[in-house]
């Protein structure tokens, strides 16, 4: 899995008010260059933040961003 | 010479609004109460008149990301800023309502800093880190309406492994309450943070808590048994859900070989809600 991939666009998607806005809009769009797994990939574009937890992303992040926090 | 004249540490989600969502009256009940606790705690810290207050805590991928993650930072200059997010939510949302800005120690900061590394603690340093909640809840919940002591964060890694050991943290306590005494102030400390949640870090697996496991480290704290705190590996503080207890060492350190006091201690479904308080010569 590649755990600096998922984190970085978890922490991007919660700091970043502007691609978070891109991302809500059109996720495949926004993920587009990014160095994902096809299940990360997924998991991204499905919002399942449970999955990406379980594919290596931080709970703190998971449960924090705007909109898409799971908790 | 100086001394450390009050030291407590505490849960640091403090708010009735988050416990009311992730666990109904009874999260709402028990935050109140634990709150009503640490302020009973912040007036006898302010009856002490502290020149400065250490705050050890963590960071929760706010101020650190994926630039940097230091094991131990020490933060320093001349004033620190509260963590900006739009739309928060959760635990993030409990800064809403709190003052931007808080004055910080840095003379104080900069001899734990300095001496430390003289001392062979590779600390990290920053000037522009903000502090989270897990800063500035337990210091708003403190001072309420009173004026907020000169503080002196420090950001302890209890999340991104590999973290820093127990034994390390509680040797770096060991060498703030050189730093203090070596100073000409009155200090106060805190450390923030658990007790046990969140085990394993797992989203499926929130709402789990070890109470055993947290019964067993307030024993060793009431006692004033230090050694078997230091034996705690990462792996038993992340299966317990106990990272934050890291924290907690560098207090143990600073006040060994001082007994604790436990003020409050509530389970929840989420989360054990601990307040304690040292008992110092």
């Amino acid at each position: 899995m590649s755990r600096y991939a998922v984190n970085s666009l978890l922490y991007r998607l919660k700091k970043d008010e502007a691609f978070r806005a891109r991302f809500l809009e059109d996720a495949n769009a926004a993920l587009a260059g990014a160095d994902l797994t096809e299940a990360e990939r997924a998991a991204f574009v499905a919002h399942d933040m449970r999955k990406l937890n379980e594919l290596g992303g931080y709970l703190h992040l998971v449960m924090s961003i705007p909109g898409l926090a799971r908790h | 010479m100086g001394r450390i004249v009050f030291a407590g540490a505490m849960s640091h989600v403090l708010d009735p609004d988050y416990y009311e969502r992730a666990c109904g009256a009874v999260g709402r009940k028990t935050v109140i109460d634990i709150m009503g606790e640490i302020g009973r705690m912040g007036e006898r810290l302010s009856a002490r008149k502290p020149d400065a207050l250490i705050v050890v805590a963590d960071d929760h991928l706010n101020a650190f990301s994926f630039n940097c993650v230091p094991a131990m930072c020490v933060r320093i200059g001349r004033s620190v800023q509260r963590m900006t997010q739009d739309h928060a939510e959760a635990f993030d949302k409990v800064l809403d309502h709190m003052p931007t800005e808080y004055p910080l120690h840095e003379a104080l900061a900069n001899a734990i800093l300095e001496q430390g590394l003289q001392s062979g603690f590779d600390l990290a340093l920053s000037w522009e880190a903000p502090v989270d909640h897990a800063f500035l809840s337990p210091v708003n919940t403190l001072h309420g309406a009173r004026t907020i002591p000169p503080l002196v964060p420090i950001f302890v890694n209890a999340f991104v492994a590999p973290q820093p050991t127990a034994r390390r943290c509680f040797a770096f306590g060991q060498h703030i309450a050189r730093v203090v005494a070596r100073s000409p102030w009155n200090v106060g400390i805190i450390a923030t943070g658990g007790l046990s949640h969140f085990p394993e870090l797992s989203l499926p697996r929130v709402g789990e808590t070890d109470t055993v496991f947290d019964k067993r480290l307030i024993h060793w704290m009431e006692i004033g048994e230090h050694a078997p705190l230091q034996e705690l590996t990462a792996d038993e503080l992340h299966k317990t859900g106990s990272h934050e207890f890291l924290n907690w060492m560098v207090l143990l350190g600073a006040v060994t070989p001082a007994r604790a006091q436990v003020r409050y201690f509530g389970e929840l479904a989420r989360i054990n809600m601990a307040a304690v308080e040292w008992t110092l010569a």
